[in-house]
């Protein structure tokens, strides 16, 4: 037969959707993410147990007690191994492609039950997406949606469909016929035949047919790991690349749970949605005896009502509890993601993470992802992975490079002590070359476990390796997988039976099995590769600076077996914990791999701590607790802040709700708060004494120093005071004590409010008219213009308050190194005039912008305030 | 008044089905299209049914009986021919107008039942009513009603599956009956149930047929009961009707072998009556009483008559009083009116006649009458007589007399 070149045929019709309907498949990735994205949402956001609560009552409401009972072990159980997360993931995959693929099979199947040509033109159709193998899909899917989820919805949806829509259509058509003649005969219309009669007979069967898509979706979770889809399928497949038993079991258990509830619930489902089956319900229910409780089921209404109040108070919860703090404001990343992408090979995993908690510190948000290489290259290539930081070049990942250098940039080399060898078991005795195989093809049984046919080593060994040793009449190259080769290595060792693999260093399993690396004395494997870290097309251009820490990113030997050691150690789930072990016992790496001007800052010993800072809405309390919140975060801290009036904010302070406010005006303003609370309070200490009520005027009214000088120059001033919200304490001080005392009686005080008179400051500056104000210090306006305090020789204003720092008893005990920070704080007039100025400056929403520039104003003022050592 | 008229109806199922008709009206035979892969299954039926009658339509099965019953409401639509009921053509309405006289003007009842088995007694009774809109309290009162007509009262909130057949069917009937539609049909309604419920439901029929009078059509393939039921009834063969007729017309004048080899097996002492086989008083005058006294007129004929019966009585019960003595058995009319007389003899011979019919002795008449002896009288010959009840003479095509013999009268 001629050779009809079919696969090229494939390929061309696949590289013609890519440039055409580009539209389309952009289409259906934002629809299905967006929707998958919000069942993931939704389903992690409240405490697994109360979720599983949720469940169980699903389960009793449709199966009764014992089906709750057990359905709550099997879900906490699946928190306890620490897979909920990815139970979550992969049931949101399921539920989306269900929807989906029931929304599509159920109409398409009743019109092919009534209509012959369509059922003949859809059955062809049917065959081939159940028969084709899923993973053919996988590679055009990729380029077509991405890595994530969506390629694995895709997939889920076309393998599931055809059960879907042949039971649909079976049960249609196995509706008694004579039924259907009787409806007509009574003259319904066909629509209302098929709602009415067919639809509901054939409710059983569709329903089967349902329970049949959700098994084949589950089946499909492995396949949607391999592409990005995370969730169990994920730690599936994690757990396959790194012959890791202990994770596929548990892996897989949760998958059988998941498995198990989903079918048994759907097939129940068919009692609560089907007449039919809710007449058996009915009947069975009122025939029940004896251990009547055991078999009850609540009633819909009554299953509603219990999970709305669960749903209710997981709702809660997150909204109260799950405050996370930005931590981000004045660092490098400012909370910009960066995906990272990798091969679960040791050396690839350990310096993900290193670079994840590196980027993580720099205040970037990094996402590690595992991945198979094809699709790690693929998705690099379209820019869904940002960074990968373990390409084997020139030899190993040769192909995948000749092919997508385009779209990739090449950041430099980090490592270069690599080889690629043949090894074998130490108890092989009297073999140590390649030159020693020659000859004893028997003994190894004429082959050399390899691992993927792609792989460069494999084509070195072919094309190179065997010819120059002359093997290769003896020796046949297994091609396999990495995750294989292992497994068969471990099993021949086990049983002390002669092997020889590919492999190469660093690797794991020179730590774990005794082997020897056969010696190459002609060199035919090459100078080995050296690690490259690569970047997506444009990710310099993006993000300069990471590239340039990534350009200069180098590790010796010790230091990367080292840290592969203590991430293996850490646990699955648990790498990042590993890194952080292993930087501790480098102290300064991180600003030597990553060093940033912004990040010179080190961190206090109760960084990651979370205050929550009170603070009114008065430009002191706003400027200080701003200044506080940027100071905090640059040692490490994730503080809150809240806004609160000043009795909810005392209360607040009281219940411990609010930590500690920096703007308490004692002993006087504030007096009856402190008088009321005090029992719970303590008082930190005052930073600010200088506060004062008085009267001011421009400097540029001659003449007028003092409160009697203005009596005399009232017509000057039009006999207005310009005063502010008139139940004020200085207000009523002005008119009770102040006035009196100077005669200031035939002054008009306006009552307005604080803004308006500011505004009227403003506007008779500008114009250099005279006008007098009620004003007090601190005050911003006293940095903005030039103003005279009239002076109060009798001391009519009374005893100057402090600006106080006052926290909750608990606070001391709570955040040690912020109370004494907070103790010895102090500002001084022009300090704290500057910073208001800065943050009025940058506008409401920008407060940080204002006091980074403060900062920058005033060299060394974090560590005054902040000392570390 | 009819109310209902088929004429001229052809089905046939295949390719180019108005090429079939056409060649089956130019005499073309059933089997000859059957090898072409054309089946004619209704050929050139008419049909004619009054208010208040019970047409039967009686074959084997392939007779197309029931195929002829859905070419009626058209849920099988005609190849040519039309369907008038109440004057509108049945056949020239669009799919909304049909579905709606559907709704409203004629209901069916099926030979295994089919109720929905998703639906309770009450909804399936009231199902025809919630596709014509009824409001729900309405259908619900009206449904009850017509469950109870049919014996039902009572069984409204149990579910098909708890019934029994026979119940199933009166549940079946129910639901015709309660949208008032004026014509029902019935396709082989009981031949599901088993012989005893059988006759309840016929009878039950028959009861309510009294009080209700609905236009019925109604196929079967039991003898027996077409003679029952049917005020006229259809004998269908291979598509075609080959003998329309009262009971007795089928029984005693079959149009062909076909025909009377079909009704070999009935019980004709229950479907001929007194009436058929009567013969004229005078015949019998003469004869003389256990006591010995000569019987010379009627009124002497009558007193000592062994049982005086209406003219419609089945021949089952004259039995008994045949066997009683030597005098006959004398007959009235529905007025009382002495019309003829039944003797042991002339009752033994009938029944012992297969297909045949032997001519009864014409003799005179004698002058009881006043000269309207030959309106009143029966003709002594038992063609073309005619049941009591109301019945047109619309006698048509197949109906002829095997023997030849007339009496004329006077």
């Amino acid at each position: 037969m001629p050779r009809i070149p079919i696969g090229s045929w494939a390929d061309s019709l696949v590289e013609w959707l890519r440039d055409h309907a580009e539209w389309l498949f952009h289409f259906v990735t934002t629809v299905l993410g967006g929707f998958y994205d919000g069942i993931l949402a939704v389903l992690s956001g409240p405490e697994p147990l109360l979720l599983t609560g949720i469940f169980a009552v699903i389960a009793w409401w449709l199966r009764g007690l014992p089906a709750a009972v057990l359905t709550f072990i099997g879900f906490a159980l699946i928190d306890s191994i620490e897979q909920w997360h990815q139970t979550m993931q992969s049931l949101s995959l399921v539920l989306v492609a269900c929807i989906i693929t029931v929304a599509v099979a159920v109409p398409l199947g009743v019109w092919a039950a009534r209509n012959r040509a369509v059922s003949g033109a859809v059955r062809p159709v049917l065959d081939l997406m159940q028969t084709m193998p899923a993973m053919v899909y996988l590679i055009p899917g990729i380029l077509f949606f991405g890595l994530g989820a969506v390629p694995g919805i895709v997939s889920t949806i076309v393998f599931s469909m055809p059960p879907a829509v042949r039971m649909t259509e079976l049960g249609i058509r196995q509706v008694d016929g004579e039924l259907v003649e009787a409806a007509d005969a009574f003259g319904t219309h066909p629509r209302r035949t098929l709602f009415r009669v067919q639809l509901p007979l054939a409710l059983p069967t569709i329903m089967a047919g349902i329970n049949q898509v959700i098994m084949l979706a589950l089946s499909m979770v492995v396949i949607a790991g391999m592409v990005g889809g995370a969730g169990l399928g994920g730690t599936v497949y994690l757990s396959l690349s790194s012959v890791d038993v202990k994770l596929g079991a548990e892996g897989g258990l949760a998958v059988v749970i998941l498995a198990v509830y989903l079918d048994r619930m759907t097939s129940a489902l068919n009692q609560r949605v089907s007449p039919l089956g809710r007449r058996a319900l009915a009947k069975a229910q009122a025939a029940l005896g004896g251990l009547k409780f055991l078999q009850w089921k609540p009633a819909t209404s009554l299953a509603t009502v219990a999970v709305v109040v669960l749903a209710l108070v997981a709702g809660g919860m997150s909204v109260l509890g799950k405050d996370k703090g930005s931590g981000a404001a004045g660092t490098d990343g400012n909370g910009r993601p960066i995906s990272l992408g990798y091969v679960n090979w040791d050396e690839g995993k350990a310096t993900t993470f290193l670079w994840k908690e590196i980027l993580e510190q720099r205040g970037y948000k990094p996402r590690a992802e595992a991945l198979d290489a094809g699709p790690l290259f693929t998705g690099q290539a379209r820019g869904d992975i940002d960074v990968q930081t373990n390409a084997w070049l020139p030899t190993t990942h040769a192909e995948y490079w000749k092919k997508y250098k385009d779209k990739l940039e090449d950041l430099g080399a980090w490592y270069d002590k690599t080889s690629l060898e043949i090894a074998v078991p130490s108890y092989m005795k009297g073999i140590k070359t390649l030159d020693d195989l020659k000859g004893k093809g028997g003994t190894f049984g004429g082959k050399i476990v390899g691992i993927e046919p792609g792989a460069g080593e494999m084509k070195l060994l072919k094309d190179k390796v065997l010819k120059d040793y002359g093997l290769g009449g003896e020796y046949k190259v297994m091609e396999s997988s990495t995750s294989s080769m292992l497994t068969e290595l471990d099993r021949s060792i086990h049983d002390k039976k002669p092997i020889a693999v590919t492999l190469w260093s660093p690797h794991w399993a020179y730590d774990k099995y005794k082997l020897t690396k056969l010696k190459d004395p002609k060199g035919s494997f090459g100078s080995g590769d050296s690690l490259h870290m690569l970047g997506r097309k444009g990710f310099s251009k993006d993000e300069p600076q990471v590239a340039n820490w990534m350009k200069n990113f180098h590790l010796d030997e010790k230091q990367l077996t080292s840290l592969e050691s203590e991430v293996k150690n850490a646990g699955t789930g648990h790498e990042q914990d590993g890194v952080r072990a292993w930087l501790k016992q480098h102290p300064g790496l991180v600003n030597k791999l990553a060093p940033s001007a912004k990040a010179d800052y080190a961190k206090g010993k109760d960084a990651g701590k979370t205050p929550t800072l009170g603070y009114p809405a008065w430009d002191e309390g706003i400027a200080t607790t701003y200044l506080w919140k940027n100071i905090l975060e640059k040692r490490g801290y994730r503080p809150k802040l809240q806004n609160l009036d000043v009795g909810p904010m005392w209360t607040g302070l009281s219940t411990g709700q609010i930590d500690v406010e920096t703007d308490a005006w004692l002993p006087v303003a504030q007096k009856q708060y402190w008088d009321k609370y005090k029992k719970d309070l303590v008082d930190v200490g005052a930073w600010y004494d200088k506060t004062s009520l008085e009267i001011a005027v421009p400097s540029y009214v001659k003449g007028v120093k003092t409160l009697d000088d203005l009596r005399k120059h009232k017509d000057t001033f039009g006999g207005k005071i310009i005063g502010i919200e008139p139940g004020t304490g200085e207000m009523k001080r002005l008119k009770s004590v102040v006035s009196p005392a100077y005669g200031l009686d035939g002054f008009d005080v306006t009552e307005a409010g604080t803004s308006a008179m500011l505004t009227e400051l403003e506007r008779a500056y500008a114009k250099k008219e005279p006008i007098a104000v009620v004003l007090w210090s601190p005050h911003w306006a006293y940095s903005k213009y030039h103003l005279t305090k009239l002076k109060d020789p009798q001391g009519t204003w009374g005893a100057n308050n402090q600006i106080k720092t006052i926290g909750n008893k608990s606070f001391p005990k709570k955040f040690p190194e912020f109370n004494g920070w907070l103790k010895n704080w102090k500002m001084s007039a022009a300090e704290l005039g500057s910073l208001e100025k800065e943050i009025q400056a940058a506008g409401k929403g920008n407060e940080n912008k204002g006091v980074e520039k403060w900062i920058d104003a005033h060299p060394g003022i974090v560590d005054k305030m902040a000392p570390v050592k | 008044m009819s109310r209902l008229q088929a004429e001229h109806l052809y089905k046939v199922f295949g390719r180019r089905p108005e090429d079939a008709v056409r060649r089956l009206e130019a005499g073309a035979g059933r089997e000859e299209l059957r090898a072409e892969g054309t089946t004619a299954a209704v050929i050139d039926a008419s049909i004619e049914v009054d208010e208040g009658q019970i047409f039967v339509v009686m074959g084997l099965s392939g007779s197309g009986k029931s195929t002829l019953l859905r070419t009626l409401n058209g849920l099988l639509e005609p190849t040519s021919g039309t369907v008038r009921f109440d004057g509108q053509d049945l056949t020239s309405l669009s799919d909304k107008e049909l579905r709606k006289v559907r709704s409203e003007k004629i209901s069916m009842v099926f030979q295994h039942f089919a109720l929905f088995p998703h639906r309770s007694v009450l909804e399936n009774a009231a199902y025809g009513l919630e596709v014509q809109g009824v409001p729900r309290a309405e259908r619900t009162a009206r449904a009850t009603e017509a469950l109870e007509l049919t014996g039902l009262k009572g069984w409204e909130k149990s579910w098909p599956d708890e019934l029994s057949g026979g119940m199933q069917q009166r549940v079946g009937l129910a639901r015709a009956l309660a949208t008032n539609a004026d014509l029902l049909l019935m396709d082989e309604s009981f031949s599901a149930l088993d012989p005893l419920i059988r006759r309840d439901m016929q009878d039950q029929l028959l009861e309510l047929q009294k009080s209700l009078k609905k236009t019925i059509v109604f196929i079967t393939h039991d003898l027996n009961e077409a003679m029952r039921l049917g005020d006229r009834i259809a004998v269908m063969r291979d598509g075609r009707i080959v003998q329309i007729g009262s009971a007795e017309d089928i029984l005693v004048t079959p149009a062909n072998d076909y025909v009377a080899s079909f009704t070999q097996d009935v019980d004709r002492t229950r479907v001929l009556t007194a009436g058929a086989i009567m013969t004229e008083v005078g015949t019998v005058l003469g004869a003389t009483a256990p006591d010995g006294t000569k019987l010379t007129t009627a009124a002497e004929f009558r007193a000592a008559a062994p049982a005086v019966v209406g003219a419609g009585t089945p021949l089952v019960e004259l039995f008994t009083p045949c066997a009683a003595g030597s005098v006959p058995v004398a007959v009235t009319d529905e007025q009382g009116s002495l019309v003829g007389a039944v003797t042991a003899e002339r009752l033994l011979s009938v029944l012992g006649e297969a297909a045949e019919q032997s001519p009864a002795p014409a003799g005179p008449v004698p002058a009881e009458a006043d000269g309207t002896a030959a309106a009143e009288q029966t003709p002594a010959k038992a063609t073309s007589v005619e049941k009591t009840a109301a019945h047109t003479s619309g006698d048509t095509d197949t109906d002829h007399d095997p023997e030849d013999k007339v009496s004329a009268g006077a």
